[in-house]
């Protein structure tokens, strides 16, 4: 059949592509700038989704899980205690000071634990052996440091907190939210390092019995612990978002780029759809002549707006996949999934089809006399 | 001979402000199958107003418009409902959609008019040949002469088989030749499909072909006389 929509819309080339412009800037604009903070987001709580911690007992109103707030280290035996729990640990979670070669000194956010193979923190080890950081002041080092510490070799010396430890090894995608650097070592050593850790914990880590239900040992645990609150892995990990969401302002800023990048689509869309519209009212008024309706233009316009929604977006889409790994080498990771772009595509349709609506008023009013004027 | 479309006592007031400018004042027409009537008329005497309403694109002021004995309603509706099945239009302009090939030209008015998929290939095919452009049915308009063009258009009117076809000054655009042939052409699809054909024209070249010609002036017909 043949599709008077399509037709003209190829017709005019140059307003065609400053549509399809329009809109995958939008798309892009979206995908990209959304992305990149979930990309952002996800590394608050990499942690907590990649270790092999079930239940998480954490300081009382501890908001995230960079900011561990300190308690009795003598916890951790009660819940040991409580059938369901097969295993549970202190861990200290600590900004600690870090001395450079350069002789400047930075943060790093320290883990601390009594067994990190059992608790897979760190999860990705790329050199070294973890069970090897309670043999001495010994501590694994994440690859993401490097852009904060400089370069760095295994067998390497660095101060943390006034002490001497070796570099053993290299984890990988141990980052956090705040970009601060994050190194592995013994619960015990991180412990001595800070006065007001003597004694005291940030965290006691719980791993549930095999087929028995962490939310039911998180329910059990929680009238044990009246001063600390008790999280499961996804409750700890949606706090710890949350917390960055509503206290950088992240959520707030998304929803201004995401209303940025639809009122450009919309405006775009909307004017070049409307200037054509204007443009073919001999045309829209040839249509009513023979015999056609108010609806039968809306479906050229609808079909145009479609047209422009699909092409912008594949355009668009296309356009941030492909400046991914650029952005990478930044360091920049942009989180883009399926369902991510699947949300965008049909706001991307819903947008240009809100934009054709523009005109319908106007191709309602044409007045199909006008095919007789000159 | 049967009336196909005929107009009765009608009247058009355009109201512009404060200003009421009567441009018909009690006009009656008719045009039965296979005739040609010529309707001729100094500049503003109201012919375009009374081929608007004959085609139901404008609603009388009073007065009334019957389609094969049927009398059109004037909502809306019905009036869309008659040009999509009665009425074939032509225009000085041409009006045809410059985007599309001049079959695409017709099989999309096909569809307009309810007609798609095979039926309607076969439809344009047979409109195309009938207007003798079968070798220019996949040219653009911009790449035909205005002459071909004004093929083009009447053979998007004849499409669907309406039984009327309402032309207004078809052969303004044309050179002076080319206006003999397209009227000559008229005049063939009028006999030979049997269409009532009314001619809206400055041009004393229709009288040739019209089986009656009408003066209007100032809104109202003046005489008919049969051509010679
Ligand atoms: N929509 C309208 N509103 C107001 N006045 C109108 C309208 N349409 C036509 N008229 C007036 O009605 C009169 C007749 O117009 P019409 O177009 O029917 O004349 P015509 O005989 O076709 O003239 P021409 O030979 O120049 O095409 C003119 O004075 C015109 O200004
Ligand atoms: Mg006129």
């Amino acid at each position: 059949m043949v599709s008077l929509a399509r037709k003209n819309l190829f017709h005019d080339r140059i307003r065609f592509g400053i549509t399809l412009a329009g809109v995958a800037f939008a798309v892009t604009l979206i995908l990209l700038q959304v992305g990149l903070f979930l990309g952002m987001l996800d590394k608050a709580t990499v942690s907590i989704r990649k270790s092999n911690v079930d239940i998480w007992i954490v300081g009382k109103n501890t908001p995230n899980i960079d900011f561990g707030k300190p308690f009795p280290d003598t916890a951790f035996l009660r819940a040991r205690g409580l059938p369901g729990v097969e295993r549970a640990d202190n861990a200290i979670l600590q900004f600690i000071n870090i001395q450079l070669p350069t002789g400047a000194t930075e943060n790093a956010q320290v883990y601390g634990l009594a067994d990190p193979v059992f608790w897979g923190l760190p999860w990705k080890v790329e050199i070294g052996r973890a069970h090897e950081l309670s043999r001495g002041y010994n501590l694994i080092m994440d690859r993401s440091a490097v852009r904060r510490f400089g370069a760095f070799e295994v067998g390497e010396y660095r101060e943390v907190g006034g002490r001497r430890f070796r570099i053993i090894g290299r984890s990988a995608e141990a980052e956090s939210f705040t970009t601060t650097p994050v190194v592995f070592m013994d619960f015990d050593n991180a412990q001595s390092l800070v006065e007001q850790l003597r004694g005291q914990t940030t965290y006691v880590l719980v791993k549930v019995v095999p087929g028995s239900d962490p939310e039911q040992v998180a329910a059990r645990l929680r009238p044990m612990f009246p001063h600390n609150d008790v999280h499961t892995r996804d409750e700890w990990a949606t706090r710890s978002r949350g917390y960055w969401i509503k206290s950088t302002g992240i959520g707030m800023s998304m929803g201004v780029t995401v209303f940025l990048g639809v009122l450009v689509g919309v405006v775009i869309v909307g004017q070049t759809l409307y200037t054509s519209a204007i443009e073919n009212i001999r045309q829209f008024g040839t249509v009513k002549a023979i015999g056609g309706s108010n609806w039968d233009i809306y479906s050229i316009l609808g079909e145009q707006a479609l047209i422009a929604a699909v092409l912008g977006f594949l355009l668009g889409a296309g356009a941030s996949y492909a400046v991914r790994p650029a952005m990478a080498t930044l360091h920049l990771t942009v989180l883009l999934s399926p369902e991510f772009s699947g949300v965008v595509f049909v706001g991307t349709v819903t947008m240009c089809l809100a934009a054709a609506l523009f005109s319908f008023r106007r191709v309602a009013l044409i007045d199909p006399a006008l095919v007789f004027r000159g | 001979m049967k009336k196909v479309l005929e107009a009765r006592m009608v009247r058009k007031i355009f109201v512009e402000g404060a200003q009421r400018v009567e441009v018909l004042r009690g006009v009656s027409l008719d045009v039965s199958a296979g005739e040609i009537v010529s309707l001729e008329g100094p500049s503003g005497s109201g012919k375009t107003t009374l081929l608007s309403i004959m085609g139901c694109i404008l609603t009388p002021s009073a007065g009334e418009i019957q389609i094969g004995g049927r009398q059109i309603s004037g909502d809306e509706k019905a009036l869309r409902e008659a040009r999509r099945t009665s009425i074939g239009f032509v225009f000085q302009q041409f009006n045809l959609f410059p985007a599309l090939t001049a079959r695409e030209n017709i099989i999309y008015a096909l569809s307009i008019k309810g007609r798609k998929g095979v039926a309607a290939l076969l439809e344009a095919d047979r409109v195309i040949d009938a207007v003798g452009l079968a070798d220019r049915r996949d040219f653009l308009p911009r790449d035909l002469s205005g002459g071909q063009k004004q093929r083009v258009a009447i053979a998007r009117a004849l499409a669907g088989s309406p039984e009327v076809i309402l032309a207004d000054e078809p052969t303004a655009n044309l050179d002076s030749t080319v206006g003999v042939q397209i009227l000559d052409l008229f005049r063939n699809l009028a006999k030979s499909e049997n269409k009532g054909l009314i001619i809206v024209t400055h041009d004393p070249k229709v009288r040739r072909v019209a089986d009656r010609v009408v003066g209007i002036a100032d809104g109202l017909l003046l005489q008919e006389a049969h051509a010679a």
